[in-house]
Order: structure tokens, then sequence, then C-alpha cells
């Protein structure tokens, strides 16, 4: 269990993360969503104690997260948005390094590394420098390295940021079949239908602040299921509706550019950001 | 356990790097010894300048190898590659990485000194190195690598790295006992540029160099500088909110 309690980042005058409270269960698969500079990386980052909060606390199975907490950061692992590795070192000492930080013994490093790059397609390019990867397969290394020291909780941050449509749909599955083993895992995205179709639950942040926690799908039900997309002119504006009825009534009555569709997390997502961007 | 791990990632770069890092090592102090103490020769105190010069050279190089070793690594892992953050979330030790960086780097300033020792041997000149000797050079790569660690927790951009060198080293290297004795320095400044751990080290070392035997007091001042960098590197990596 990871409890967020009051969790607050400031920098100078501005608050990138404004008195958080999050509750995700083990096992859990967990989203952070929102819109650039919402405060996802920012709490990603406390949440693996690069950065200290300046309110709050993270606990993990009640125990406090800090850069002491080393028993607490054993069960942690982070892929983040950046390629956090040592640009000079090959493919084999990443993961060598990743180990030994984590005291793995040798040999479960090479054969735990061997197996990962294995299935990452990667095992050819092992003698190669990260600085002669590409951006995928730096992507993929990370995920390797993060999965080297099987962690119970992994911190994703946009962890398909930059991969092809394949390469992501290869990643769903992996994240599935690690959350299927009970790991907890918590993603921040900016593709809201890669968290549709992986997370239990998701929040929605803006501004640091958290608007809105639950299920996607209770999350879609609350906004209406039926979406009643309208052009005029140069504008696309969409409706919501609790049901279908009302949404063809709706339908009927607006011009011929309007179409009706299932509403997704997106639009949850476009709705609250919106929202708060209207309101300024 | 980290110490070891870090020490490992240490051999790794200088294994790979080790043409470059053993030329750079060697290009500044050979300088040294040919212009000032072989081109121009001079007497020092009824010596050889080359007497006076060596043992200056010597420590002068432990310096710039185990601040070298560090500010710049540091400061483009901290702030360029982000992989700082691969260590700060890992369950090892912080203060284990500190110690096995400090180590690491100071190791580097002995091999850099120890390169130059290797290259005066051919000249005759009878002074003496030791094992206390090579301990004031570790002691002396220690200390200029925890000043290294905190300037590079202090970096804003990994550009700063060649920025503290000129502030820092360049003077150090020519003023603290290197080429000339503080002795010759006026007064206020001269107490000043002893009290830096350069001038120590220079010291201590030229005293064993001639024969002689390292007072209690440049040990003193070493630990003292050891100490202040050891515990501001500590609080940075414990403490700053935003590494």
């Amino acid at each position: 269990m990871i409890e967020i309690n009051n969790l607050t980042k400031k920098f100078d005058d501005f608050t990138a993360v404004d008195h958080l409270n999050l509750k995700i269960s083990t096992g859990e698969f967990f989203g952070l969503l929102g819109p650039n500079g919402a405060g996802k990386t920012t709490t990603i980052s406390m949440m693996s104690s690069v950065l200290l909060p300046t309110e709050g606390e993270i606990l993990i199975d009640g125990k406090k997260l800090d850069r002491k907490a080393s028993a607490e950061k054993r069960k942690l692992s982070v892929i983040t948005q950046e390629y956090s590795m040592r640009q000079d070192m090959t493919m084999d000492e990443v993961m060598e390094y990743q180990g030994r930080l984590y005291y793995l013994p040798r040999k479960v490093i090479r054969e735990r590394s061997a197996e990962l790059l294995e299935f990452a397609g990667l095992l050819e390019y092992r003698r190669r420098t990260v600085r002669h990867l590409s951006g995928g397969m730096k992507r993929k290394l990370m995920i390797c390295r993060a999965l080297l020291i099987e962690p119970e909780i992994l911190l994703l941050d946009e962890p398909t940021a930059g991969m092809d449509a394949l390469s992501r749909r290869q990643m769903w599955n992996l994240l599935r079949k690690l959350n299927g083993s009970s790991m907890t895992i918590i993603l921040t995205t900016h593709y809201i239908e890669e968290a549709q179709a992986l997370c239990d639950r998701v929040a929605l942040i803006n501004r640091g602040k958290l608007q809105k926690l639950d299920t996607p799908q209770a999350l879609i039900r609350e906004l209406g299921e039926f979406a009643v997309d309208e052009t005029n002119e140069d504008t696309l504006s969409t409706h919501y509706f609790h049901n279908r009825e009302e949404a063809i009534e709706y339908l009927k009555s607006a011009g011929p550019q309007a179409a009706l569709r299932a509403a997704t997390l997106e639009d949850v997502f476009v709705d609250c950001a919106g929202r708060k961007i209207t309101q300024g | 356990m980290g110490i070891v791990t870090v020490l490992w990632e240490k051999w790794v770069e200088f294994r790979r790097d080790f043409y470059k890092i053993t030329v750079a090592a060697m290009i500044s102090p050979l300088m040294y010894l040919i212009i000032f103490g072989m081109g121009i020769q001079t007497t020092s105190h009824g010596e050889p300048y080359l007497h006076f010069l060596i043992p200056g050279v010597v420590a002068m190089a432990t310096m710039t190898g185990s601040f070298s070793a560090i500010a710049q690594n540091m400061s483009v892992q901290r702030l360029y590659e982000k992989a700082l953050d691969q260590v700060m979330v890992s369950p090892t030790p912080l203060w284990q990485f500190i110690l096995g960086q400090v180590i690491g780097g100071s190791l580097r300033g002995l091999y850099a000194g120890g390169i130059i020792l290797l290259l005066t041997l051919p000249i005759r000149t009878d002074l003496t190195f030791n094992a206390l000797s090579v301990f004031i050079m570790f002691l002396n790569g220690t200390v200029f690598a925890t000043i290294a660690l905190v300037l590079s927790f202090l970096a804003k951009s990994y550009t700063d790295a060649p920025r503290f060198t000129s502030y820092i080293i360049m003077p150090m290297s020519f003023l603290c006992n290197t080429f000339f004795s503080t002795e010759q320095m006026p007064n206020g400044f001269r107490q000043v540029i002893s009290l830096l751990p350069l001038s120590q080290s220079c010291d201590m070392i030229r005293s064993i160099a001639n024969g002689g035997e390292p007072g209690i007091f440049g040990f003193l001042v070493l630990a003292a500088y050891l100490l202040v960098f050891g515990l501001l590197s500590f609080w940075f990596i414990y403490k700053k909110k935003n590494l």
C-alpha cells in the first residue's frame, strides 16, 4: 500500500504539486493523468525520493519514504521520462551497475540481464554504448534495467513516449503481465487510451491538484457515456449524455456535421483539463 | 558494498578512458617540470630548483587528478545524463555512494601523482618518497574529491565544472607552495595561502622528500577540509530538496 498524504512541492513561488492525497493498493495499476505541467513527473520524482517534498509525506507499507529508507527503496523501480543512464556505459554495464546498486549477486545479474535484453530484442547490441543507441532502444533498455531488480512497485513516467505503435502494444502486454503477477504499477502518460486500457483507477491532476479519482469506467459514466461531436465552422464542441435516447434526440436537432459515439477517458480528461483552462 | 559498486563504476570508466586519463594526467605536470625545472635551470635554497619543484608537482597532480575525476563527471551525471537519479532511487546508502566517490576520486589523484613519480625516476635527485608520501597524496586526493563533489552538487549547468577549475584549481596550482615557497609572499596573504590544502600537502611531501618529517599541523588542516566538505556533501545528498 502506498499512501500519499498532503504531498506538496514548491519551486520558489511555483507550486508544482498542491496537497495531493492518494492511496494506492498493493497490486493496483494506477494512472496519473494531467496536461503538461500538471505535476505528474514531480509527483513521480518525489515517490522515488529524487525530489524531496516541501510538505507532506509518502508512506510505503506504512513506512515513510525518504533518501535513507533503503528497505522501502528496495521495493521501488522507476522508468523516468528522460533517459537517466550513463551515456558512456555499454548495455551490459548499465545492467550490471543497476544490479550492483540493488545488491544482486553477479550470477543473477548476468542471467536476468541476458533474459531481459533477449526479450527486448537488444541482446545483440549488449556491448554497444548507450550514446550509440536509438531513442526506442534506450527506452527499452530503461525498462530492462527497471525490471532487473524484480520490484514490487514500478513507477513509470511516460514509458511509451517516442515508441512506435507496435512497440507500445508490446509494452502494454508486458505491463499487464507484470501487474498480473501482483506488481503495483503507477503510470503517467500522455496517451489517454493507454491509461484507459491498462489502469484500474486513474487520478486526474491539474496544476498540482487532484481533480478526479476513480476507475476509468466510473469517470466516463459520471461525464456521460454518450458523446455527440458537433462541428460548427472551425470549432468542434462535444456534448455528453447519460443515456442513448437523449443523445439521439440531441443528434437529430443538431446539424449534419454532428456524430454520436461512445465517450472515452480522453473526453473526461479534455473536459476536466479544458474546464480548468477556461476557468483560468 | 555500495562503496565497491561505486569503485567498480570508476574502474569501468578508468578502463575505458585509460589512454585519455593517462595522457591528461601527464601533460601539464610534465610541461612544468620541463620548462621550470629543466629549461630554466635555477637554484632554490642552494639546491637545484627541480628538487623543490618535483614534490610540488606531485601534490598538484594528485589535486587535479582527483578533482577532475569527480567534478566533471558528477556534474554531467547529475545535470545532463540524470544518471545520479539511478543511484538516488536505489537502496544503496547514499553515504556509501559519497565515500565511494571520494575514494575513487582520490585513487585517480594517486594515479596521476604516481605517473609523475615514475616520470621523474630517471632524474637523479636523491629525493625520498615513501609510504607516508603516498598516504599524504591519497589524503590530498580525498580533500579535493570531496570539494569537487560539493561543487558538482552546487553546479547549475554542466559547463560550471570547467569554471570551478579556473576559479579554484588554477590559482591553487600556482600559489600553493608548488612553484615557489609561500615564505616569499606578503604578510597576511601568506597566512591565508598557507592554510589552503595544497600548500600543506606540498609542504608535507617536500619535507619527506628532503629527508625530514611532516608536522602534525598539515594533517590537521587536510582533515579539517575533509570533514567540512564531507559533511557538506552528505547534507547535499540527503537533504537538498531539488538535487
